[in-house]
């Protein structure tokens, strides 16, 4: 199966993502390329460009410099503009030309921060992957070096928690508090239409206590661990779960708020919050001493935590055997399009409503344990192609409308990671996520 | 873990060098793994007696990620872990890049938690000619270089610019300077000027090694010599070495 792509756009690459994940944050975020990653972001990506000031800095790589290793000049420049602008952190993202030649990231990141006093992390980014790629790792930074207990009161204190739990200090307050995981505009649109998952969840009693990374800041993430349980709203934010989870032993599940599916989604926190208090702290030592394996582990198994893919199978099981098989395959009434949680959680809410059958058909990389049965993760234009090609109804973004049938009902779902900003002005007349059915 | 680069200039007797010390340590009950960093993918051929061995690069290349740690590491001589980074068909592709992918996908595959080496010694090849060859002395992978050199002009310059080249990334958090390690060629004045290489990077001389026809012969059979002529006096100087580069190594732990 070729992967050209002739009529369809590609989703936004990785350095795009890193640079929407950290927008909000009061950071600079730097991307090492000679501009081509830069003008692709801020023209097609970045739907806050015009609105609100962020720092992010092309290094302008030449020629010359690729060739010669010209490092101290990169230093020099971030270091001279930091000093400028005195930003919270630097990230460093980096692009085709300097994975190929090797740059050091981390290394440079080592002596940025070793120079200027400022935290100074690298993404390995290469502009070979997708958004969710980029995104996912600059999130999983800002779990890893900027969510620290001293910030914060620490729902699941690693040395105390058990003390807590018996004096019974804990309130009803503390155990609705959770943070929103893997919220930008690439996947959710503009701020209100991603806090509509916020008012959703607040209706179910949940106070929300972070939204990674939008609406909210660098000092508001920092406080993460005060929350109960984690949501992964959509797979940029699992791989900050999973550091969250390690390091603070808050559970999460993965789901995004969205019509009946809500309801459901509530539930699974309530009980990840549950079973999570009998976990104990030598657990989250355990965790943080098998840190590659566990996190490799995790992501192999199929997730219990994914709750879409459990309330599918729950409904599943309802319906006929056979039609329920029959359902699965390619016979789905409904085919969404698009990112593996979201998506996913609306084919949940849909089947939930409305009763009728849905398939994901995901272009991603990422989906390993986040497909619920009878999703596909699908490679390239002509695979689509072919997957659609029974497709009675299909929801998804307009630009895939010229390669599915002709006779098939198609529904408009605008996603800026596919289509940038071409449908801006659509999508802000449309409801927000949660509020989509 | 003690972990342990090995450079300098191409021919000099790395390979040689570093399977030898590598059955050395093992003699002396130690878990060792050698991870050759050359798109020749010859580094561990004597200890593993010429046995084919797929390398990384060629699982990534013909299996994406479909396959398993086993799959890219042999056991050779003495139980050594034997792994060969590989690289592109001459004249094609990057082979710099291709030694971080190589050494990116050997940590990814557990290589490091599943055989718990004491000793890790990646030997690479011939000069630090791009950023890819740094990559066995980055942060998170050796600890200490140690540079093979005879008195011949050339080597030294060799030595010179590995040595200069490890200096400019001292505050980069990178493996620091063991020492030098004279593989004699009788060539003249050759102590005196290793050792004036040693003194102008602040570093040591810190085993040498004769020249033995013996070495060759055991290449001959597909053998290290340790495994040949396992009771030779060059053999004994391997042995040497091995602790003296043991003893570096672990004075700085």
């Amino acid at each position: 199966m070729r992967q050209a792509y002739r009529i369809i756009p590609i989703y936004t690459a990785d350095v795009s993502g890193v640079c929407s994940a950290l927008y909000e944050l009061g950071g600079m975020t730097v991307m090492h390329d000679p501009s081509g990653c830069n003008s692709t972001y801020n023209t097609h990506d970045e739907i806050r460009w015009y609105d609100e000031d962020s720092l992010i800095f092309i290094s302008g790589l030449t020629e010359i410099d690729a060739i010669m290793g010209n490092d101290e000049k990169f230093i020099h420049d971030i270091e001279e503009a930091a000093s400028e602008l005195k930003p919270r952190f630097i990230a460093l993202a980096s692009s085709p030309i300097p994975y190929m030649n090797g740059t050091d990231f981390p290394a440079i990141a080592e002596v940025t921060e070793q120079d200027t006093g400022i935290p100074t992390f690298a993404v390995p980014t290469n502009g070979m992957h997708d958004y969710v790629h980029g995104a996912g790792m600059a999130l999983e930074a800002i779990a890893e070096h900027f969510v620290n207990e001293d910030r914060c009161e620490g729902f699941y204190p690693a040395d105390c928690r058990n003390d807590k739990a018996e004096a019974g200090i804990e309130n009803e307050r503390d155990h609705r508090r959770v943070n929103l995981l893997g919220v930008t505009p690439l996947d959710f649109g503009p701020l209100d239409h991603a806090e509509t998952m916020k008012h959703s969840l607040e209706q179910y009693g949940w106070q929300i206590n972070s939204m990674w990374a939008m609406g909210d800041s660098l000092d508001q993430l920092s406080k993460s661990a005060d929350a109960a349980v984690n949501v992964v709203v959509s797979s940029v934010g699992l791989r900050a779960a999973k550091v969250l989870q390690r390091k603070f032993g808050t559970p999460y599940v993965v789901g995004a708020p969205v019509g009946r599916f809500t309801e459901k989604l509530s539930e699974a926190m309530e009980a990840a919050v549950s079973s999570a208090k009998g976990f104990a702290a030598s657990e989250i030592e355990k965790n943080a001493q098998t840190r590659h394996l566990s996190e490799t582990e995790a992501a192999q198994e199929p997730a219990d935590n994914v709750v879409y893919a459990a309330c599918r199978k729950v409904s599943e099981n309802l319906q006929d055997a056979n039609k329920a098989e029959e359902n699965t395959r390619h016979q789905a009434e409904i085919t969404l399009i698009g990112e593996p949680v979201t998506m996913g959680s609306l084919a949940a809410a849909i089947e939930l409503q409305y009763g009728r059958s849905v398939r994901v058909l995901c272009p991603l990389e990422e989906t390993e344990g986040l497909l619920a049965p009878g999703d596909e993760a699908v490679c390239g234009e002509e695979m689509m192609e072919e997957k659609l090609k029974d497709a009675g109804i299909i929801a998804a973004d307009p630009l895939y409308r010229p390669i599915c049938p002709k006779d098939a009902q198609f529904y408009e779902l605008p996603h800026i990671a596919f289509s940038g900003r071409i449908y801006l002005k659509k999508i802000k007349q449309m409801p927000g996520f949660a509020d989509l059915i | 873990m003690i972990k342990i680069a090995v450079y300098g200039k191409g021919g000099i007797g790395k390979s040689t060098t570093v399977s030898n010390v590598a059955a050395a340590l093992a003699e002396k009950g130690l878990k060792v793994m050698q991870i050759g960093c050359d798109p020749k993918a010859d580094s561990t051929m004597q200890l593993r007696h010429g046995e084919a061995v797929p390398t990384v690069l060629e699982l990534v290349n013909q299996r994406k990620n479909d396959f398993e740690l086993e799959d890219m590491v042999r056991i050779g001589f003495g139980g050594v872990v034997c792994v060969e980074a590989g690289g592109p068909t001459p004249g094609m592709g990057c082979a710099g890049r291709g030694i971080i992918t190589a050494l990116e996908k050997l940590k990814e595959k557990g290589a490091y938690e599943v055989y718990q080496p004491d000793v890790v010694l990646y030997d690479v090849l011939g000069d630090v000619v791009c950023g890819g060859f740094t990559m066995p002395m980055r942060k998170g992978y050796a600890d200490k270089v140690f540079i093979v050199t005879s008195g011949e002009n050339m080597s030294i310059h060799a030595a010179a610019n590995i040595a200069m080249a490890i200096d400019n990334f001292k505050n980069r958090g990178y493996a620091s300077l063991g020492g030098l390690i004279l593989n004699r060629r009788n060539v003249k004045r050759e102590d005196e000027k290793v050792a004036e290489l040693a003194h102008d990077f602040k570093t040591s001389v810190v085993g040498t090694l004769s020249r033995s026809e013996q070495v060759l012969l055991a290449e001959e059979q597909q053998q290290i010599l340790l495994e040949a002529f396992p009771d030779s006096e060059m053999a004994d100087e391997y042995r040497k070495l091995a602790e003296q580069i043991l003893a570096v190594c672990e004075e700085r732990e």
